[in-house]
């Protein structure tokens, strides 16, 4: 008998553990940026919010999209928090999104920044750069690439690292930069794009899920070159004291606003625009700084070493077109490569 | 003649059922769960991959064969699957040699090695092969060597690491059971050691071997985080599936690659259940009559204790570099020793901790009551259906888990059974990913109890359940609460089918671990995996611990032998 009452108890604690966890008001949100950096920004909100308690899931851009598009019948989350915006742009299309354009942040966001139609709006810009290991450079005796043709060079093949395009809103931004700088800048892939992309796909040495982790690769040596946002390569390369030299394409390089959107159907939407409104106050905004990011308050304050427009040669990219054929471009992309 | 005493037997049957309500129930219920939960997901990935928009549509089938990018992982797939297996064996069979057949000292130590790579996350062997010879390793950078480890290479080495001690469990158990007498006779008559050893000895072990060349090539088919990791360009097919689905929301081709998965980890399983495994030639229960040929020669004893040392040796190394690795700031830059890592695995990790035990908790105790109730019903009771129910519930050996895995998201994505994004769907992914070996292990347990006592029970007018309960489960209970062990060790080192079905509200620390990898945050990745092999080893101490004091002189199951 005793045995059974230790049964009995036993099912007892299995049934308090499930049951365990009953907490304040619950908000779940995607968020692209790395997991580290979510912690700093999430818990800065529950800091100042604390009768909301944020869940949080760590994806890349691309594949909060395709998560998002699982989950149409029954969405899970409520507010998707930063990645490239051209994943916003094709969740907007795919009708995903709920509208938003009570915040105050509306009126101070510049036209370019913002959905027309309020389902996504900027939060930081970025630009794309490449990160080299100067270990490697040298003893390859090869030159850091200061142009989008250079990455072609056969020293560096299978030394490129860079995300999977479907995944990852750097590598989906990278392809953006390579398509209009390459061959004629209209949208999408003319045969001199093919052409490139066909042979830079042979210079990876491999393909991961997540953006940035290019930056520390290239900083550990595993690999040699990578292409990256600038504000990663600063963050996770150059401030942490790794070997490496950041340059950029001297044709123009590729950029992407990082974005916020309210998920249509989501289950806190009340909660979400809370969060929504915080993220864009010059505090919130204040934190990119030790992130490099470049934020789009005008109010927030600059980081010292953080990359700049006036710092860069920018591409003309029509990053709303490429948002509206992410599907079409990641299709071509993995006829040519390969890859899916 | 035979339909009709075939009729008789299944009225029988029925009627025996009909009589027990209790028995009908909870054979119904059975039936149910393994339907819902095993063959279902199954039918939605054939239904996915042929019908799409509501038309019949095979598109990616013909697509399949056309386009190299689609074949060319199945290839890859098969042939690091061959290259495991065989290297896989032969590691195996020289442990197992070692430690069988011959005396040499420390097998206690060299069983504990043998072993490691089961409790601790399949794919910590390819981080450890990063740390030490990845592009930046230390290994490669003391060496100089120009080794590439992403790619083939890379997945060999560490799929035979991995999955050694499966096919070493199986060699184990042959070569320690073949009858010493038939090898003394062969002796007695004039043959060599040597020549005994190919005539004799190596065929009576050649249907233990078969087994473990197939059940390694199926773990190595499906093993899906060393590719992640290690992979490279060589694409494999568990990986591409995995994309497909939860990379580009493609389930026609998710489902049509799953079932390219699925053709030959079924046949081979087929092959080796129906065929090699009927071919055993060594006695099961049986003792040894006489104590086993044991080789004393120093010629074979010392190249086999040196290649077991070396291969042990590397295999200490690869777990203490992870262990080391853990301890870093910035590895490969930065060594200096920091407790960092571990501060950030329980801070940000430190839900995902709670969660992946919470659920492991729950599925564990829950997958071993069913299992040993199937097995009991498919060892001991009669009824209609039990060959089917004993089919079903063993074909998730045979499945891999990114197909269970997209199984269940195209099976319980929708109603009418809606799981997604609950804590129920990942409980149940490990309650039936686990049942094939409960049940299996569960069927072995039984066998050791004289169903005469079980028989006193019903004769005295306890139905199936009381008996069930009063009776079998305490006579099993310290086998089977060690067996309840193994479940929870899977449950928190799984990742190749729960990385589908986890959600906002639910992480897993396997998956934790493997987003740490992809972000090259290898220090980070390291603590997580041995906060993992912690828990691990602190279950097994613990079970260890209670069943020694709750079953005190009680641990010699009673009844036929």
């Amino acid at each position: 008998m005793a045995k059974g009452k230790a049964l009995g108890l036993l099912m007892l604690l299995v049934a308090g553990l499930a049951l365990s966890g009953a907490a304040a008001e619950v908000l779940t949100i995607y968020t692209a940026y790395d997991a580290d950096q979510a912690q700093v920004y999430i818990e800065a909100f529950e800091a100042t919010h604390p009768d909301i308690d944020v869940e949080w899931v760590r994806l890349s851009s691309g594949e909060v999209y395709t998560r998002l598009l699982a989950e149409a019948a029954n969405p899970q989350a409520s507010l998707w928090f930063g990645g490239s915006n051209t994943s916003h742009i094709a969740a907007a299309k795919a009708g995903l999104l709920e509208p938003y354009k009570e915040s105050l942040a509306w009126q101070y966001i510049s036209p370019q920044f913002k959905d027309p139609d309020g389902l996504w709006i900027g939060l930081y810009v970025g630009y794309i750069g490449f990160v080299s290991n100067t270990e490697f450079l040298a003893e390859v005796g090869a030159e850091a690439p200061t142009s989008w043709q250079d990455l072609l060079k056969p020293e560096f093949k299978g030394e490129i690292t860079i995300a999977y395009a479907f995944a990852s809103g750097t590598a989906y931004t990278t392809l953006a930069g390579m398509l209009t700088a390459i061959g004629s800048s209209d949208p999408g892939f003319d045969e001199e794009d093919e052409a490139y992309v066909a042979a830079f796909n042979e210079q990876v040495g491999q393909y991961n899920s997540s953006g940035s982790a290019a930056a520390t690769m290239v900083g550990l040596g595993e690999f040699g070159v990578g292409c990256v946002f600038s504000h990663d390569i600063v963050k996770k390369a150059i401030a942490k004291g790794y070997p490496v030299v950041m340059t950029f394409p001297a044709e123009g390089t590729s950029y992407e606003i990082g974005g916020m959107a309210l998920i249509k159907g989501g289950p806190q939407l009340e909660l979400a625009k809370v969060f929504y409104d915080w993220a864009m106050t010059k505090e919130a905004q204040d934190l990119y700084e030790q992130f490099f990011r470049l934020p789009l308050n005008p109010e927030a304050v600059l980081a010292e070493g953080s990359v700049k427009a006036t710092d860069v040669n920018v591409l003309p990219i029509d990053l709303v077109w490429y948002g509206d054929n992410k599907d079409a471009m990641l299709d071509e992309w993995s006829e040519i490569t390969g890859e899916y | 003649m035979k339909l009709d005493a075939y009729r008789r037997e299944l009225r029988g049957e029925v009627r025996r059922l009909v009589h027990d309500p209790v028995l009908l129930g909870i054979v119904g219920i059975v039936f149910l769960l393994l339907a819902v939960f095993i063959v279902f997901p199954l039918v939605k990935v054939i239904q996915h991959s042929i019908w799409h928009q509501g038309a019949f549509q095979p598109r990616y089938f013909v697509e399949f064969f056309q386009k190299t990018y689609y074949w060319r992982p199945l290839i890859n797939s098969l042939i690091v699957g061959g290259l495991v297996s065989l290297c896989g064996t032969i590691v195996a069979f020289i442990f197992a040699y070692g430690i069988a057949r011959t005396d040499i000292p420390g097998k206690g130590f060299f069983r504990l090695i043998a072993m490691m790579p089961i409790v601790s996350p399949p794919f910590l062997i390819a981080l450890a092969a990063i740390l030490l010879l990845g592009n930046h390793g230390v290994i490669t950078e003391a060496l100089k060597l120009k080794w590439d480890i992403y790619g083939l290479s890379g997945l060999v080495l560490t799929e035979t690491l991995a999955y050694f001690p499966i096919a070493f469990m199986i060699l184990e158990g042959v070569l320690s059971k073949i009858d010493p007498s038939i090898e003394e006779a062969a002796l007695d008559m004039g043959a060599s050691k040597l020549r005994t050893f190919f005539t004799v000895t190596l065929p009576l072990a050649v249907p233990g071997i078969a087994s473990a060349m197939l059940l390694v090539f199926i773990r190595s088919l499906e093993d899906f985080g060393n590719p992640v990791v290690i992979q490279g360009r060589f694409r494999v097919l568990t990986v591409a599936i995995y994309h497909a689905a939860v990379g580009r929301y493609n389930l026609p081709l998710g489902a049509t690659l799953a079932i390219f998965m699925l053709l030959p980890t079924l046949m081979i399983f087929v092959v080796q259940k129906y065929y090699v495994a009927r071919r055993s030639y060594v006695t099961v229960t049986g003792k040894p009559s006489g104590i086993g040929l044991k080789t004393i020669e120093k010629r074979i004893k010392i190249p086999i204790f040196i290649a077991m040392s070396l291969l042990a040796g590397g295999i200490l190394l690869m777990y203490g570099v992870v262990l080391f690795g853990s301890f870093t700031k910035l590895w490969g830059y930065d060594n200096s020793l920091t407790w960092a890592n571990y501060r950030y695995v329980f801070s940000v990790g430190g839900q995902y901790i709670w969660d992946t035990l919470k659920i492991a908790l729950i599925a564990t105790p829950v997958g071993g009551l069913l299992s040993i109730m199937i097995a009991y019903l498919v060892v001991r009771k009669r009824f209609i259906g039990r060959g089917a129910m004993e089919f079903t519930s063993m074909l998730n050996f045979a499945v891999p888990g990114v197909v269970v895995g997209i199984g269940y998201v195209l099976a319980f994505n929708t109603p009418p059974v809606q799981l997604t994004g609950t804590a129920l769907i990942i409980i149940l992914v490990f309650i039936f990913r686990r049942m094939p070996v409960g049940i299996r292990d569960g069927i072995a347990q039984l066998q050791q109890i004289d169903p005469a006592i079980e028989e006193a029970s019903s004769s005295l007018g306890a139905g199936f359940f009381r008996t069930f309960t009063r009776v079998t489960l305490p006579l099993v209970a310290p086998a089977f609460l060690s067996g309840l062990v193994y479940i929870f060790v899977r449950c928190m080192t799984a990742i190749s089918a729960v990385i589908f079905v986890v959600s906002a509200g639910w992480q897993l620390l396997t998956v934790a671990l493997l987003y740490e990898v992809d972000q090259a945050n290898l220090a980070a990745a390291a603590a997580y995996g041995y906060v993992i092999i912690g828990i691990v080893l602190s279950a097994i101490v613990l079970m260890r611990f209670v069943v020694s004091r709750l079953f005190r002189g009680r641990l010699a199951p009673l009844g036929g032998e």
